[in-house]
């Protein structure tokens, strides 16, 4: 078996761990916004909206990661 | 849709797993179905162009009787717009916004019919999981918001990049170089990859899911009663279908409302 016929495989490893980071930093943003929610219900509205924009952008790495799955 | 009549033609006979085709066909280009002066049309071109009959026509027939009591169907638009315009415009960029809510309502209701198409029975293809599509949204994200900041501060909006004068003057260069490749690459890049990544990995769930159902139940006669757990893979499909509603209207809303914070940050650079 030369590497050519394991890419797929060396990418998708690949994509595995670029998700590893933004899982733990997703989880770490909607935590956090929740607990902002029920300290504060009347800032729910704010938090929720800052919560979104802070999931997009700790997606970004796992999102380069999809891409490099694709052209790898 | 095409890739369920394409496995549909293939022999379940030979073994339990009847192998879909290349996951790569997903990613290359249909036949034409027909040709104008040179431009193919395939099936994405007409389901574009049916997503922007669709969004014109609701917008149209929700404000063509404008009433002081609205109609059912008015109150649903000018809920959209609210929702837009208020939610999102004027929430984000502040009382500038309301100059970008046409260019963001566009956007919103673009993508939100164009990924609905994912779910919509006959149709099944998210005309948004076209990467043509997301980099083209993007590219206009990215020629508004550049544009937006260049007029606000001319030339500076670039030095204001590369030069941030909130750093301490040692980190400024790291900080810039950061802040450059970040803001004209990165930002544009991922706005379209994440709509793209979305839509893509949903359409494929769906599609093996609905397709490994149909080839399951489809060789009853061949693996008898197993078959049945064809049902399962049916049950869990339209679990998906779910799933797949709220992330369509969610990245809807996340490509609008990172396009606004894009636009407020080049307004507002010192925020």
């Amino acid at each position: 078996m030369d590497l050519t016929t394991i890419k797929g495989a060396i990418a998708l490893i690949g994509y595995g761990l670029a998700a590893i980071g933004p899982g733990i930093g997703i989880g770490i943003v909607a935590g956090s916004a929740i607990e902002a929610m029920a300290r504060q219900p009347e800032a729910a509205g704010i938090a929720r909206t800052t919560m979104f924009l802070g999931i997009a952008f700790t997606e970004a790495l796992a999102l380069i990661g999809f891409v490099l799955f694709f052209i790898a | 849709m095409e890739l369920i009549l394409a496995t549909a033609e293939c022999d379940p006979s030979v073994d339990i797993i009847c192998a879909p085709t290349n996951v790569k066909e997903l990613f290359e280009f249909r036949k034409a179905i027909f040709e104008i002066g040179g431009f193919p049309i395939t099936r994405s071109v007409v389901l574009i162009l049916l997503v922007a009959i669709l969004v014109s026509a609701f917008l149209f027939f929700g404000l063509r009787k404008k009433s002081v009591v609205p109609s059912k169907f008015q109150a649903m638009t000018e809920a959209v717009i609210s929702f837009v315009k208020d939610g999102i415009a004027t929430d984000i960029i502040g009382p500038e916004g309301a100059r970008y809510t046409p260019w963001l309502l566009s956007v919103f209701l673009f993508v939100l019919v164009g990924s609905l198409f994912e779910v919509t029975p006959f149709i099944n293809f998210p005309v948004t999981s076209r990467m043509a599509l997301p980099a083209f949204l993007a590219l206009i994200t990215w020629v508004v918001f550049v544009t937006a900041g260049i007029k606000r501060q001319g030339l500076g909006y670039f030095l204001g990049i590369v030069w941030p004068k909130t750093v301490p003057v040692a980190l400024r260069p790291l900080v810039g170089l950061i802040e450059f490749f970040s803001i004209l690459f990165i930002r544009p890049l991922t706005l379209a990859v994440r709509l793209f990544a979305n839509l893509v990995a949903g359409h494929l769930m769906l599609t093996l899911l609905l397709v490994s159902g149909w080839v399951f139940l489809s060789s009853i006669g061949d693996i008898g009663a197993r078959s049945a757990i064809g049902l399962a893979w049916y049950a869990m499909g339209l679990g998906i279908f779910m799933f797949e509603l709220v992330v369509i209207v969610l990245q809807a809303y996340i490509f609008t409302l990172l396009s606004a914070v894009y636009v407020q940050s080049s307004l507002y650079p010192e925020h």
